[in-house]
């Protein structure tokens, strides 16, 4: 039989972590609001980029990024891990080493058994990942998630790109959680660079509008070109921070859900335990009393 | 015309303006009303815009592109 005084204690501490995961819940809603609020501020900036792209398509082949869309031998390969900088989020981190590990695993095998595979991290959880399996790292940017900001981002996105163009990497993937809704992520692999030709914008040729250019569409796509990569990596981390808070969201949701089930279930016990104490109690009066009138 | 500034974190402006001058990637150029359509790369400086009461307003850019259609002006700034 349970003993009464260690089934309260633990009833006590279920609750407390009970009130924990409910509060963490709350402040990810909190924080999934706003993080969602952001994507939304970013997305007719995206729009816009890609349609004056799409338009500058017409006649110049946008695909003709410049430096950012030579196709070399792929030997140095590095990748872009995207997590968070907390745990307590589901499977939110392990989903995206999951599938770096597959591609280290898989398409980039010889790369790696060659170690010219790099990591470069955002967000803690990756930087200790890397550093704890000794793969060669990069750089760790763990700071970016505290403040995200265009800003912020994009020198961490331009420093990327000036690597590619000096032939330290030769393909650059990011893999990150896309945001789908607050209860869905969807563990994202990406090629960066080179700069992969979007077929629709090449689709939509010959835009009707007669555009005066300034100075010329060489230079307007190749002012475009580094400015869509650091937008596509800035959608990348805001889509990643809406992702994690949202795992979290769900996560402590269950956490608080299960709590209550073990405090429900505990209860059960306490209360069959102070029953069945009650009941002994009652016997020994009675057995008591019989034994006196004997 | 219909004048909209906007970065990727926010919308810093949008209203009805009368004139304003971009710092274009080879010198400063202004707009005015019923500009054809044009397409420009623009350089670090600063967008001067003079509203439907005259008042000025300054902003800071990092660079950009401007999109010029039916007296809309789109200014994608950094």
């Amino acid at each position: 039989m349970a003993n009464l005084k260690e089934v309260r204690n633990r009833i006590v501490s279920v609750t407390s972590t009970q009130q924990i995961t409910s509060a963490m819940k709350m402040v990810s809603a909190a924080k999934l609001r706003r993080a969602q609020d952001a994507i939304v501020q970013m997305r007719p900036y995206a729009e816009k980029l890609k349609e004056i792209l799409g338009n500058l398509s017409g006649s110049v082949d946008a695909s003709e990024g410049g430096a950012y869309s030579v196709e070399r031998e792929t030997k140095k390969i590095l990748i872009v891990l995207i997590t968070s900088n907390r745990g307590l989020a589901g499977a939110f981190n392990t989903n995206v080493l999951k599938s770096a590990r597959e591609l280290i695993a898989g398409k980039y095998a010889a790369q790696f058994a060659a170690g010219n595979v790099s990591f470069l991290t955002i967000g803690k959880k990756a930087t200790d990942y890397i550093t704890k399996n000794k793969l060669s790292l990069y750089s760790a940017h763990n700071e970016l998630f505290d403040k995200l900001t265009f800003d912020n981002v994009s020198p961490v996105a331009q420093r990327i790109m000036d690597a590619f163009s000096n032939k330290e990497f030769d393909v650059v993937e990011l893999a990150y959680n896309k945001f789908q809704n607050a209860a869905v992520q969807i563990p994202t692999l990406e090629q960066y660079l080179p700069v992969v030709r979007s077929e629709e914008s090449s689709a939509k040729k010959g835009s009707s509008i007669d555009y005066i250019f300034e100075p010329d569409k060489a230079t307007i796509v190749s002012e475009l070109i580094p400015k869509s990569l650091k937008i596509q990596m800035y959608k990348a981390l805001l889509d990643s921070h809406a992702a994690e808070h949202g795992a979290r969201m769900t996560a402590m949701n269950k956490a608080t859900d299960n709590a209550r089930d073990l405090i429900k279930e505990l209860k059960l016990s306490y209360n069959k335990a102070r029953q069945a104490a009650i009941t002994n109690e009652i016997l020994e009066i009675v057995g008591g009393a019989e034994a006196l009138n004997g | 015309m219909h004048l909209e500034i906007i970065t990727p974190d926010k919308k810093l402006f949008e209203d009805e303006v009368m004139t304003l001058t971009l710092p274009g990637i080879d010198g400063s150029f202004g707009i005015l009303d019923n500009h054809a359509p044009l397409i420009s790369a623009l350089k670090k400086g600063k967008i001067k815009v003079t509203d439907k009461l005259s008042a000025r307003h300054i902003f800071e850019i990092n660079g950009g592109v401007v999109e010029v259609l039916n007296n809309k002006v789109i200014v994608l700034a950094e």
